[in-house]
């Protein structure tokens, strides 16, 4: 028997891009393996009928891998955590599936303005635009289409998730003043599908869904691609990319359980392993003939790090508003802001996004914002004031890519397997501190507007903690226009090794001021198309074409 | 399904806390009843935490003796007991106002222990069907609160949109032709791209 399995193409991780990219691979009648260092997650493993439901989100279901400290994560060392979950899905199991698009002119920053490491991406959104409408017919988007603010969008698999008490009061804040306001488009389900039941709005998404409503990519994109055949290891932890003669031919992996070594070689590998994990895998890949790490010769590996720049904004009211039903994260969202207006001191724009709070626990501890309830004598008048009175306005801020904040490998802090860990530096350019605080204002008037805020407390610029703790993480081997301002091509195809690919939240040229999964996803779902079409042509290159030259799809 | 031979021992925290969970002596119940009596006093038609056995949830999620305190509360069996052990009768039996004075210097002095026993009391409190029951009889916006998500959701109470308001949101966006390069403000730092192309500061 062979020491290795063969393939014809090799995904690395089961998240976001590499369950899209495996999926749409395989339905193409190609042979996958994909590889992921953790494992299932069951529906009873969520704490949603726990009475400790609000506690287990500081233990079991940290968004933190340094806080969870479960054997799968790797921990990461630096001046900020980044949040992330391991499994199959990936940190989808945990995010919140607010689902909004880029818009056309984040794919053109470069021109518009071109500060600090901005460039244009190589494609445009109507480029783009078949491929968001794919990957939201596979993960079942819910949505209300009219939104004057965006490009027109297709219907949705089902409406857009209610808004409640909290969409009135906000939509009408945002009425008054005459600010564009869409109730937000979401990966959940407000309508069955397949074995995923609707969303019954019990309203706490970021522990993952128990009824399968929300599309995390262990529900939405992997049954499928199981269907199809894709072999999918979990549990397998990839510890070197391997390459020969200036081409990939595999990996080896640690199977967890048994802490053997396996080999997997394949035609074309895929690295799906997210902003952090990709630039680690692909600095580890150091070998022969690559000396600073797989796909860096340019040094661009790990660099440009975006985590948007933030502010929550938490509002009390006069009135009950209810938050703690309905999806949690995106009730609606505000892009009177969005574009650039440099009066305003700073490029780029913002999204002012409403969300809701938790259960009573997470109101007595102070919502988003550390508003604790005192305790003793004032703790009653407090919490009755506060709970179920609340909205958030989060301020999701454009962040600049800027080539110090990065992901290199820690010397000496190692994960289960032994393998480095992570190291990441991130810092706000003063161009994205300007915005926060220019957008923390904009958040106040909206409230204001709504009428009758009782009390507010603030993240201050760039988070709970500074820096900012990433979760939306992009960046660290974007796509570009030549090989000297990114890591790959227009086709996700690493610039030095051509049968290397990148398909997750690292190949984005740019962040723009809105959630990346839905466009992370789409390009993972374009990129396959690709792959799919293209495989022969693609077997047969020794050196990457630039964008003018790759053949078309 | 998470591979059992991956996550026994204690690699990770169980869902739900530890079972049987810490069983407290007596006199420990005691002190740690009154501490919570006194973070959140009862009344205004809420119980005291005493009435509704918050210590049954805390126990669970006291890391028991031999399992490392290592995740959220951060608090140990043997700690716990200690420090509850060294409060004692005395501050079970000394009224109200010297048991506040004493959680003041526990607040100042030990501020992390007395934050982990805090967080953990919010917790407890509220996650007791009695408090719950509590908001849905007093709270105007607690009244359909329930103990847990799931199973229930909240669908069958819950506000949709107004369409009339939103038959009035007006927006635009830029369209990939008419995006124009803009002038930046004069002192904002412009970074590596545009210094080499003589734009900029
Ligand atoms: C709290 C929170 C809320 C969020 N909310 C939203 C939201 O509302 N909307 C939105 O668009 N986005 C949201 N996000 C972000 C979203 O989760 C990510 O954008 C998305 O999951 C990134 O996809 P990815 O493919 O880059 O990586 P991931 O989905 O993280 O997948 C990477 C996978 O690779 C595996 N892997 C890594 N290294 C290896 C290795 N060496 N060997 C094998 N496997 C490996 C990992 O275990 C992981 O499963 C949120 C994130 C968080 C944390
Ligand atoms: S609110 Fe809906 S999508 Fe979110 S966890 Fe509950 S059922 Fe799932």
């Amino acid at each position: 028997m062979a020491a290795y399995t063969e393939t014809d193409v090799l995904v690395i991780g089961a998240g976001a891009g590499g369950g899209a990219m495996s999926k749409r691979l395989s339905d193409g009648g190609l042979k996958v393996v994909c590889l992921e260092q953790g494992d299932w997650v069951h529906a009873m493993d969520h704490p949603h009928m726990y009475d400790g439901w609000e506690i287990e989100r500081k233990r079991t279901w940290s968004f933190e891998p340094n806080v969870r400290q479960f054997p799968e994560d790797y921990p990461t060392t630096g001046n900020t955590t980044p949040y992330i979950f391991t499994g199959v899905g990936g940190s989808t199991l945990h995010y919140a599936a607010a689902w909004p698009r880029f818009k056309p002119v984040d794919f053109r920053k470069g021109t518009e303005h071109g500060v600090e490491g901005t460039i244009d991406w190589p494609i445009s959104y109507e480029e783009l635009e078949p491929f968001y409408a794919i990957n939201d017919a596979e993960i079942g988007v819910a949505r209300r289409t009219g939104d004057p603010g965006n490009p027109v969008r297709p219907e949705g698999w089902g409406p857009a998730s209610r808004g409640g008490k909290v969409g009135h009061k906000m939509g009408s804040g945002f009425d008054k003043l005459g600010w564009h306001w869409w109730p937000a488009d979401n990966a959940i389900l407000t309508r069955t599908k397949d074995a995923r039941l609707a969303c019954n709005d019990c309203g706490f998404c970021l522990a993952g869904c128990p009824r399968h409503s929300i599309a995390s990519t262990d529900v939405s994109y992997w049954p499928a691609a199981l269907r199809n055949g894709v072999d999918l290891r979990v549990n397998a932890r990839v510890e070197q990319i391997n390459a020969k003669n200036g081409r990939a031919t595999g990996a080896t992996y640690v199977d967890r359980v048994t802490g053997r070594r396996h080999e997997v070689r394949a035609g074309a590998v895929v690295v799906a392993a997210n902003s952090i994990g990709t630039p680690r895998l692909l600095l580890m890949s150091a070998q022969n003939g690559h000396p600073d790490g797989l796909a860096n010769s340019n040094g661009l590996v790990g660099t440009h790090l975006m985590f948007h720049s933030w502010s929550f904004v938490d509002f009390w009211f006069d009135e009950p508003l209810e938050g703690f039903k309905g999806p949690e994260p995106a009730v609606l969202y505000s892009q009177e802001f969005y574009d650039t207006d440099t009066s305003r001191g700073f490029v780029n724009g913002f999204s002012l996004q409403v969300g809701t709070a938790l259960g009573a626990a997470t109101s007595a501890l102070g919502t988003n914002t550390g508003n604790l309830a005192p305790w003793g004598a004032g703790h009653r008048g407090f919490f009755d004031d506060h709970f179920g009175r609340h909205a958030l306005i989060y301020v999701q801020g454009e962040d600049l890519p800027v080539r110090t904040n990065r992901v290199t490998l820690d010397p000496d802090a190692k994960d289960s397997s032994g393998l480095p860990a992570p190291h990441i530096n991130y810092g706000l350019h003063e161009n994205d501190r300007r915005l926060v605080e220019w957008g923390q204002h904009r958040a106040r008037e909206a409230a204001d507007a709504a009428g009758g805020v009782i009390d507010t407390t603030t993240t201050g610029i760039g988070g709970i903690d500074a820096p900012p703790p990433g979760w939306h993480i992009m960046g660290t081997c974007r796509m570009g226009n030549t090989a000297e301002d990114s890591v790959t091509n227009k086709w996700n195809q690493t610039w030095d090794v051509p049968n290397l690919f990148i398909t997750d939240a690292s190949s984005l040229t740019t962040g723009a001021a809105v959630n990346p999964t839905s466009t992370l996803q789409a390009v993972a779902v374009r990129a396959a198309e690709y792959i799919k079409r293209r495989h022969r042509d693609i077997a047969s290159q020794t050196i990457t074409p630039s964008n003018a030259d790759a053949p078309a799809l | 399904m998470t591979d059992l031979r991956l996550t026994s021992g204690d690699t990770k925290p169980p869902l739900g806390g530890w079972l049987p969970g810490v069983r407290l002596t007596e006199a420990q119940a005691a002190v740690l009843n009154a501490v919570a009596d006194e973070l959140i006093p009862g009344g205004d038609g809420f119980p005291a935490p005493s009435e509704i056995d918050v210590i049954s949830f805390i126990a669970r999620y006291v890391a028991p003796a031999g399992t490392p305190a290592r995740w959220f509360p951060f608090l140990g069996e043997n700690d716990l007991r200690a420090r509850l052990d060294a409060l004692g009768d005395g501050f079970v039996n000394g009224g109200s106002l010297a048991r506040v004075r004493v959680m003041e210097g526990l607040e100042r002095d030990e501020s992390e222990f007395f934050v982990r026993v805090r967080d953990l009391v919010y917790h407890a409190y509220y996650s007791r069907p009695e408090v719950v029951r509590a908001m849905n009889r007093n709270l105007p916006a607690g009244r359909d609160y329930r103990p847990t998500p799931q199973p229930y959701g909240y669908s069958d109470v819950m506000d949709d949109w107004d369409d009339e308001l939103l038959s009035r949101v007006r927006g635009t966006y830029t369209r990939t032709e008419d995006v124009r390069r803009v002038m930046v403000p004069a002192d904002l730092p412009v970074g590596p791209a545009r210094k080499l192309r003589g734009e900029g500061s």
